[in-house]
């Protein structure tokens, strides 16, 4: 039977396949939406706020931090990274909520999967910023250490300090990444293979 | 104390944290415009009566009942909350196309939805009476499980090929060319081929 065939058997399908009432339709509109849209603004927002408080539950504003930076001249340079930091998230939130607003099932397949992945890349960056600077305070404050508090370190034992600090940063990153990619993984692999599927020849 | 001085910096970044999410969740859950019941009216009329087209898509995207239902569902969501931007430039079902294979493709995640299942009851059972086993015509059924058997995107080409639709429209559907479009169709053509000869 040729695909000519089939096409007229298709046509001729019964209309009133699952009919559903006009009352039935309204009960589904007023749903609410389990779009992975959704999830991604969700999960985008959790991100925000989780790795806005990052740096405050690595980073103690206690006396003791606060005296050993003051005492490594680093007070107004701490203060410029939260100053600088705060005008980063804020521009990051705008970008996410902006590209979020301009997602609309209207568009063309291959724009609205362009949007959702613009969406999702905004807060991919905004994660990497701040991973980022996790790792540049860590630099900052293992150097502050070392010329402060543990100035009395020998070489073997500085080394030692800078190893251990570089294992704890690199396992926080990694952590963070393996996260990271194990939920958008899940969230975004169809959307990704569809993507390809539909650019594929557009790009060769 | 809890609240000593050092931890009023961090109990103020919480809240702060908080408000933001409430604001902007609100925000992304406030109805698109105020419930007009002209508009709900017009909608649910075309909806109901282009309903056909939505099934043959959650037929094609889903493999079992429930999964029929949550994708016509959402369809119906997303037709519903786009709807006042539909100008009637296009014939409302031309709209609709677009609207409902976006959903299948690039929104719809495969989940069971909770809520709602109790007051659904009435559409299971409409559902179940055609159930896809019972189907008497065994070439579309045919059809059908061929379908399946494609990536999404060859299922929407397959699908708008099934429905008649010109390579332009095809093309601007997908945001894509159309000479790309015609490729692409001819490959989905010959892969839904070897599958019904099987």
């Amino acid at each position: 039977m040729s695909l000519a065939e089939y096409k007229k058997a298709w046509k001729k399908q019964p209309e009133d396949y699952g009919k559903i009432s006009i009352s039935d339709i309204y009960k589904m509109t007023q749903a609410k939406s389990t779009s992975i849209v959704k999830w991604i603004f969700i999960i985008g927002i959790l991100e925000f706020i989780f790795m806005n408080s990052l740096s405050f539950i690595f980073y103690d504003d206690t006396a003791t931090e606060r005296e050993m930076i003051e005492k490594f001249g680093m007070t107004s340079v701490m203060h410029i990274i939260q100053i600088v930091t705060y005008l980063i998230t804020l521009y990051f939130l705008y970008m996410f909520y902006k590209n979020y607003k301009e997602i609309s099932v209207t568009d063309a397949t291959k724009s609205l999967m362009t949007k959702i992945i613009q969406t999702r890349k905004t807060v991919r960056n905004y994660v990497i910023f701040n991973l980022s600077l996790v790792v540049f305070i860590s630099i900052l404050m293992t150097i502050a250490s070392l010329r402060t508090e543990y100035s009395h370190f020998n070489t073997k034992e500085s080394a030692i300090f800078i190893f251990a600090m570089l294992i704890a940063v690199v396992l926080i990153v990694f952590i963070f990444w393996l996260f990271y990619q194990l939920l958008y993984g899940i969230l975004l692999k169809k959307l990704k293979i569809n993507y390809k599927n539909l650019l594929d020849l557009e790009s060769k | 104390m809890f609240l000593n001085k050092d931890n009023y910096l961090k109990f103020y970044i919480i809240i702060c944290n908080v408000v933001t999410f409430e604001t902007l969740y609100c925000l992304i859950n406030k109805p698109l415009f105020e419930l007009n019941s002209e508009l709900e009216k017009k909608f649910l009329n075309d909806f109901e009566k282009n309903q056909n087209i939505v099934h043959k898509i959650c037929r094609i995207y889903t493999s079992n009942q429930d999964q029929h239902n949550d994708l016509f569902q959402e369809i119906a969501i997303q037709v519903w909350k786009n709807y006042s931007k539909f100008r009637g430039e296009a014939k409302f079902s031309t709209w609709m196309y677009r609207v409902a294979l976006n959903t299948a493709i690039s929104l719809y995640r495969k989940s069971t939805r909770q809520i709602k299942t109790q007051e659904l009851e009435t559409i299971n059972h409409k559902i179940e009476q055609k159930d896809y086993d019972d189907t008497k015509d065994q070439q579309i059924e045919a059809l059908y499980n061929a379908i399946r058997h494609l990536n999404d995107i060859e299922k929407a080409l397959i699908f708008l090929y099934l429905e008649d639709k010109p390579y332009k429209e095809i093309a601007k559907t997908l945001g894509i060319s159309e000479v790309n479009a015609r490729v692409k169709m001819t490959r989905a053509k010959d892969k839904l081929k070897k599958i019904l000869k099987k």
